[in-house]
């Protein structure tokens, strides 16, 4: 790590390795020198850009600036032999130092000469490099161009293979990305999705898109049934990598409603919400599951009628089945999911209605994370509610009563010791203060 | 001593023979069952007059050598049947409607052409047809134009007039020429109610041409018989096709006038669900016969179904057409979840839009049918 303190005068200096590969760099620039004359007619380009745009390239050390680290744009050498960026040792100077900064020398002669060899050195094998990017982006440029041409004009196999390369091509390169957005690559794309769409198309087609970015008028392209019946049974049917993708896509089309508001409706097909379930229940993918779950919470958290559905299809029970083999980033989506559908009745009662939920759900509180507590005690009050007597004595049992006093104790947020010692108060109903206390202190102990 | 060791070798011989030939029968019978495994089955299931044999028809000019000659020659005599069951249809409805309809002036028939109904009608009950002759043609032609026919026409479903109506009455004078060969429409149109089981093999050909998958396709009949004791048979099949023409429901059954047919379509559709033996089968639902659901839907409201009676019309044209069907496919949607068990959830269900007369579509859909069934094996050979 380099520090560069000027505050006080005294600057800290790393000290300079000189490189190993002394042998190897010299090559290198014999390999530039060779270069330079294919390079003779091309314009010199300006240094200071080529450096910028190519921030991430490894530089050879003899062109790094022992002082900044950085290319060398204007390099002198002094009279030790060392060679600096001259702007950093003019500064240096100027801070009052009279020695070489890596060799710790005194100088005898503080004239600084500049390095001509060096610094033409130092262009020439920028520019050479710059030249070589620029041609590989045209290259993927080019590329991208020809199959975006090919796409309008094959069909079959042909079709699928150049989907196949694109979507390749879209997923490494930003470039790629770029020029397909620009030269109308993703609506053209689109235009492949249609009811008699094949699978091998359609999850390649899809492998692209989502890659993208949409424009609103692309997204109400395809929010039409039936290209979102498509998505869906090429979910249903296809490796895990295109599941997700095609989650993915239809989690894009719900954000920013384009439509007017019933954009939840048109995507929630039963065979959307059932394919999602097993997606969400296949432990074999654990990042295919977590996709899932978040786009059955954003399915969730708008329409009534979608919950209703949801629940129908028996997702409380699953998902319940599910927690205990949750990480935590998909723990809180579950329970968020669960939580939401808790406020409808069937919610309520499909939840009741699943085998151990009170001791499994207080198992939860103070266990995870905060937001996982409110969650579950919400829930837990859910169920509560339904049915106070039944579900009291499990409750205490499970030693909610003792949950519920860390909550309380702990450093949560207001609203949720709120709830817990409303929660306690309700317990309290059923049960004498002593039984309780004696339950808190079996279930600490335990 | 000769003697006897000859005649040992004859039995040894016969012997030695016979061996061969039950190896090479046992051989015979191995071969053909590894065969027959690979042959995919479907079943094409459905109530009566879904579409389910102009499918079957469809597939066979597809991907089979279509109709020769003497096939399409052999549908004459069904097509002018059609044609004489039809107009004896209008007819004796438009009288039946003249009598006890309360507009009932609309349907009577006008004078000049009151004999030729008459007539038309004794033909029509006949169980011979006469030969479709340009004379009669004619008049069958002029009492189609009769006013009280065309109102009669216009309620045609509650009398049971097939959808093919149409299309034969316009073309009346080609099917009656002299020389006359059904056209490979024609042959799609006409109507012959399916009994027994029908069966063709085929290989759907696809563009590299060596697809290997051979189908074996299976129609039984659509009306109501005894469903429950054959339907066992056909467990095994790789997947069940099933037709419900969406265009029915404001239509009653054949055998059963009082029963709405798109009700009864949704009876069958659960009752088939259900079955044991298609625990583990592929279902793929053609919603057929949507080109005359979008003229209908205009005009006749959805909700004159029971099963549909929650639905509320959003728009008018095409816009309503979309969400009139989609509003359909959610219903049978449902249907399907509801009576499946959730430990044959992982089935692959899926829905198509068809126009069974339209052969492009099919084409298009059979695709499709042929890719998931392929995929489907692939996943269960564990290769996906």
């Amino acid at each position: 790590m380099y520090f560069h303190q000027t505050v006080g005068g005294h600057a800290t200096m790393p000290l300079y390795q000189a490189s190993k590969d002394r042998k190897d760099e010299g090559l290198k620039i014999v390999d530039v020198l060779g270069l330079e004359s294919t390079m003779k007619g091309v314009e010199i380009l300006d240094l200071k850009v080529m450096i910028e745009e190519m921030e991430s390239i490894d530089v050879p050390s003899v062109f790094i600036c022992p002082i900044s680290l950085e290319p060398m744009q204007d390099p002198v050498t002094l009279c030790t032999g060392q060679t600096y960026d001259r702007s950093n040792i003019l500064k240096w100077f100027s801070l009052g130092h009279k020695t070489c900064p890596t060799t710790m020398q005194e100088l005898w002669d503080d004239s600084v000469t500049p390095n001509k060899t060096l610094t033409h050195l130092i262009l020439t094998w920028f520019s050479h490099k710059y030249l070589a990017m620029k041609k590989k982006l045209e290259d993927v440029q080019g590329r991208v161009l020809d199959l975006l041409d090919m796409l309008k004009k094959v069909k079959g196999q042909a079709r699928v293979k150049a989907l196949k390369d694109l979507r390749q091509l879209v997923a490494a390169n930003v470039f790629a990305r770029r020029t397909v957005s620009e030269n109308g690559g993703l609506a053209l794309v689109c235009s492949l999705l249609g009811p008699f769409t094949s699978h091998a198309v359609g999850s390649e087609a899809i492998g692209i898109i989502v890659n993208l970015d949409l424009v609103s008028e692309l997204k109400r392209n395809l929010m039409h049934p039936a290209k979102v019946s498509l998505l869906v049974d090429i979910m249903n049917e296809g490796t895990i990598e295109t599941k997700m993708n095609c989650a993915k896509l239809i989690e894009m089309l719900l954000i920013e409603g384009s439509g007017n508001g019933n954009e939840t409706e048109i995507v929630s097909s039963l065979s959307l919400l059932v394919g999602l379930l097993r997606l969400v229940r296949d432990k074999k993918h654990p990042t295919g599951v977590l996709t899932g779950l978040i786009l059955l919470k954003a399915i969730c958290s708008s329409h009534e009628s979608v919950r209703s559905s949801v629940i129908s299809i028996g997702a409380v029970p699953q998902l319940i089945e599910l927690l205990p083999s949750l990480n935590k980033e998909c723990l809180e989506v579950a329970l968020y999911i669960l939580e939401v559908l808790s406020t409808l009745p069937e919610g309520r009662m499909a939840l009741k209605e699943c085998p151990n939920i009170i001791p499994n759900v207080v198992k939860l509180l103070m266990r995870v994370s905060e937001r996982c507590t409110q969650f579950a005690l919400s829930i837990l009050w859910a169920i509560y509610k339904l049915a106070p007597e039944e579900c009291a004595s499990k409750a205490v049992e499970a030693g909610l009563a003792a949950k519920l006093l860390l909550v309380i104790q702990s450093g949560c947020n207001p609203v949720l010791k709120q709830m817990s010692s409303e929660f306690l108060k309700m317990c309290s109903v059923n049960y004498s203060t002593s039984i309780l206390i004696s339950k808190c202190m079996l279930s600490t102990i335990q | 001593m000769g003697l006897l060791c000859s005649k040992n070798r004859r039995y040894n011989d016969a012997d030695t023979e016979e061996n061969t030939q039950t190896a090479e029968i046992e051989r015979r019978i191995e071969l053909e069952t590894k065969a027959e495994k690979h042959i995919q089955k479907l079943l094409l299931l459905g109530a009566g007059e879904s579409g389910k044999s102009t499918i079957f028809k469809q597939i066979k000019l597809l991907f089979q050598t279509g109709f020769d000659e003497a096939e399409l020659k052999s549908y004459q005599p069904v097509i002018h049947a059609n044609v004489y069951q039809t107009i004896k249809l209008l007819h004796d409805g438009a009288k039946e409607l003249a009598q006890n309809d309360v507009d009932f002036s609309k349907y009577v028939i006008s004078d000049e052409n009151k004999e030729i109904g008459e007539k038309l009608s004794e033909i029509g009950g006949r169980l011979d047809y006469p030969c479709l002759t340009k004379e009669l043609a004619l008049e069958i032609e002029n009492l189609w134009k009769d006013a009280a026919i065309q109102e009669t026409y216009a309620r045609g479903n509650e009398l049971q007039v097939p959808d093919c109506t149409h299309y034969f009455m316009e073309n009346l004078h080609r099917l009656s020429d002299a020389n006359y060969v059904p056209t490979k429409d024609d042959v799609l149109y006409a109507r012959v109610r399916t009994t027994g089981v029908v069966e063709i093999q085929f290989s759907p050909v696809g563009e590299n041409k060596k697809s290997g998958e051979v189908y074996r396709l299976f129609d039984v009949g659509g009306q109501r018989n005894e469903r429950r004791k054959w339907i066992h048979l056909f467990e095994g099949v790789s997947a069940v096709i099933f037709c419900a023409a969406i265009s029915e429901y404001d239509q009653t059954l054949f055998e059963d006038e009082n029963k709405n047919r798109m009700m009864e379509t949704k009876e069958l559709f659960e009752w088939v669900l259900k079955q044991p033996c298609f625990e583990k089968t592929s279902f793929m639902l053609f919603l057929n016969k949507f080109d005359i659901f979008e003229k209908k839907i205009l005009k006749v409201p959805l909700n004159v179904c029971e099963w549909f009676k929650d639905y509320q019309p959003v728009s008018t044209g095409k816009q309503e057409i979309e969400h009139a069907y989609e509003f359909v496919k959610k219903k049978f949607e449902e249907s399907y979840f509801q009576n499946t068990a959730p430990d044959r959830v992982d089935r692959v269900f899926k829905i198509y839009r068809t126009t069974a007369l339209d052969q492009k579509v099919v084409k298009k859909t059979f695709k499709l049918v042929d890719e998931t069934l392929r995929r489907r094996n692939l996943f269960e050979a564990g290769l996906l």
